[in-house]
């Protein structure tokens, strides 16, 4: 009695599910809605940094490291005081970012990219702009946040550099988000048999290291500075490209000017301030080589230089609340060369030497000397199980920082950096 | 001065010829333009024929020749997919963006096989549209001839009767060959092979050769020690007739499946310009059949 009673209700169960099953596959045939839209969802995907660090210096020590003279003339910690919020920052593990990204063609005229920065505490737009598709005669523009095109390595993505760490004076010029603003871009590409484009971008201006708009003003108003409203940020950069068999050269040069206003305690009433109003000029070359050996092997040397002259004026304010004017004349330079080996379909292996070459400031005329030929030593392997995930090992000598105050503190790191990729993500240029 | 002067007279004249400027991914494309365009175009090819057409550098010349193109066609089916978008993207030309008129992608004109059910990186490399090295099928390759012939004309209407003609020779001359490759393959008709990479697919399925498995575990995923254990049981247990190498993965693993177990080992050019005998399209299948009945 009992099995015929659990025959029944089996039959019952299966005369139900059958016409369902049929309505299925038939819905499948016609898809489920007339108002479907699941095929413009646009690629999306999702990158995780991982690193496991270890390092000769306490955390506390690290996060108080600076390069003297590199902000305020005086040798000021940065603005905002924590210069070393970056990657791989503390010793054990690190989770550097997650990075989602969204692209899709707007319509024929139009296409957006857009990458959401995220780390544990919150989240960020790091990148939201859209690019024309057909504008005629070799023209394209650009518009939203994005990260700027000035030299080589700024407007890489950071999963696609070759090394876990920005280069010291791209970190020093732009701070550790790189030179990333909101404005629009023109480019050109020229229709000559060889590559040459042009390119220049109007941007807000607003960097935590070379450029500022902010107002500012003493507690008594002797000296009132006001923001700078609209563009501040110009940019002009024009690359070319040769190939020589099977080597590719890849020649650039930037140049940026914009204004640059920041102060530090400048209008609290108490303790001593300090601020100033210049004019930043910047200029960039870059130079990449690219020899290929065969299908899989190549050697790459990339090189970049940046000076930076702030010319203006400089303002302290004392704890009577007196203020001083002085002339301000800044200059810093410095540069980086890698060499990447790709040595298999899975295995690269690289070195970087870098070195801040320049560094003074001249207050009224008189020259502050500040350390200068601080260099950076890095070596990297890396193991890309396939062309998503990438094991990285690098280890970074360090010469180029200072203890407050002015203690010289040279120090050493080995990174395991663990960088993943999924869903569709767009492919990476030269 | 006047060198000068003359030099970037001449780089503009050969930007604004009067003959269509062509640009293709890959080789063998090229010379199916050069075969139905003639001197009525003017055709490159980006990518190097010998090297892996999955993992192309995307040189800066590169963009230079997309900007000056006035007709781009493309492999399609993913192939480039991990290469030719930023240099689309960065070419700034707005004639030759996928939809517009100044784009092909030939993919859309062949059956692909291999379609996997379901897609996920488990499974390696994987091309949701299929298998994309059609082009080794000698049947899909008529199929592009008259793609290309459509839009050459489509683009360029003067000299239509001029690519029409072109065509017809070139479809005759095509179906001559491949009965010729026929009988000659017929010697290992339905024999079994190996490959290292899944590249010959269609090759061998329009010969009725047999493929019986891949030396790599998963497409793009080098061969393991696992893996080439199997592949041994395999060769071990069936009659395997050769193993195929393309020539831009490593040799390693075959030569040493090869000299283990005594199994011919076969170096295919995959695209024209692959080996230096494959310097065209009749060529590179001339040659594959050369080698493989050697």
């Amino acid at each position: 009695m009992k099995y015929i009673k659990i025959c029944f209700i089996l039959l019952i169960i299966y005369s139900v599910q059958l016409p369902a099953r049929e309505a299925n596959s038939e819905n499948q045939a016609k898809n489920n809605s007339p108002f479907d839209q699941s095929k413009f969802v646009p690629d999306i995907s999702f990158i995780a940094d991982i690193s496991y660090l270890s390092r000769d210096l306490s955390n506390d020590s690290y996060s108080a490291l600076h390069i003297p003279g590199t902000y305020f003339p005086l040798g000021h910690i940065n603005e905002d005081g924590h210069s070393h919020a970056g990657f791989n920052s503390l010793r054990g593990f690190n989770f550097n970012y997650g990075e989602l990204s969204l692209y899709s063609i707007v319509d024929p005229y139009f296409d957006l990219f857009a990458i959401i920065h995220l780390v544990p505490e919150h989240a960020g737009l790091e990148e939201a702009y859209i690019t024309t598709r057909k504008l005629p005669y070799g023209f394209q523009i650009k518009a939203g946040k994005f990260l700027s095109s000035f030299g080589r390595i700024n407007e890489q993505h950071t999963h696609s550099w070759n090394f876990t760490d920005r280069p010291l004076i791209s970190n020093l010029l732009f701070g550790d988000e790189g030179l990333n603003e909101i404005g629009g871009r023109i480019t050109w590409v020229a229709p000559t048999n060889f590559y040459l484009m042009f390119g220049t971008e109007i941007l807000t201006g607003d960097n935590e290291m070379s450029f500022g708009t902010a107002s500012f003003s003493d507690p008594n108003r002797i000296i009132k500075v006001d923001e700078d409203e609209g563009p501040n940020l110009f940019i002009g950069y024009a690359r070319s490209a040769f190939d020589i068999g099977e080597t590719a050269l890849l020649l650039g040069i930037s140049y940026a000017h914009g204004s640059t206003k920041a102060e530090h305690d400048f209008s609290s009433t108490s303790g001593e301030g300090v601020a100033m109003k210049a004019n930043s000029n910047i200029i960039g070359g870059d130079f990449t080589l690219k020899h290929s050996f065969d299908a899989v092997r190549y050697l790459s040397f990339q090189a970049e230089y940046l000076y930076r002259l702030m010319d203006g004026t400089y303002y302290t304010r004392d704890s009577m609340n007196a203020v001083n004017i002085h002339d301000l004349e800044k200059n810093q330079s410095g540069f980086y060369f890698q060499l990447i080996g790709k040595l298999g379909l899975q295995w690269r292996a690289g070195v970087r030497y870098d070195l801040i070459n320049t560094n003074d400031a001249k207050i009224d005329g008189i020259k502050n000397s500040f350390p200068e030929n601080l260099a950076k030593y890095s070596a990297m392997i890396e193991y890309n199980p396939t062309e998503f995930s990438r094991l990285r090992l690098q280890y970074n000598h360090d010469r180029s920082k200072y203890l407050e105050p002015n203690i010289y503190k040279p120090f050493s790191e080995i990174i395991l950096q663990l960088n993943v990729t999924i869903g569709a993500h767009g492919a990476h240029s030269f | 001065m006047k060198k000068i002067l003359f030099l970037l007279l001449f780089a503009m004249q050969l930007a604004y010829s009067k003959q269509l400027n062509v640009v293709t991914t890959y080789p063998y494309i090229a010379d199916v333009v050069k075969i139905i365009g003639a001197e009525k175009v003017q055709v490159t090819a980006l990518a190097r024929g010998d090297y892996n057409p999955h993992i192309i550098i995307p040189k800066p010349s590169f963009i230079v020749k997309v900007r000056n193109a006035d007709l781009l066609i493309i492999n399609g089916a993913q192939l480039e997919i991990g290469w030719l978008p930023p240099i689309l993207k960065q070419a700034n030309n707005g004639n030759v963006q996928p939809g517009e008129k100044g784009f092909l992608d030939l993919s859309n004109f062949v059956q692909m096989i291999e379609i996997p059910a379901s897609v996920s990186r488990e499974y390696g490399d994987v091309h949701p549209e299929g298998n994309p090295h059609y082009y080794l099928n000698p049947a899909n390759i008529i199929k592009i001839a008259h793609s290309i012939t459509n839009k050459l004309c489509e683009l360029d209407m003067v000299n239509e009767p001029f690519y029409r003609a072109n065509l017809t020779s070139f479809v005759q001359n095509w179906d001559r060959k491949v009965a010729g490759w026929k009988e000659t393959l017929s010697s290992i008709k339905c024999k079994k092979v190996i490959e290292y990479h899944k590249v010959f697919d269609y090759f061998l399925q329009a010969f009725d050769i047999n493929l019986v498995g891949t030396l790599e575990p998963l497409p793009g995923i080098p061969p393991t020690t696992k893996h080439i254990g199997e592949i041994e049981k395999l060769i071990e247990r069936e009659r395997i007739h050769c193993l195929l190498q393309d020539v831009y993965n490593p040799h390693d693993a075959s030569k040493y499946i090869s000299k283990k177990l005594d199994l011919k080992m076969i170096i295919l050019p995959h695209d024209v310009g692959a080996v230096k005998e494959a310097d065209g399209i009749f060529q590179l299948f001339d040659e594959i059949v050369r080698r493989l009945t050697q």
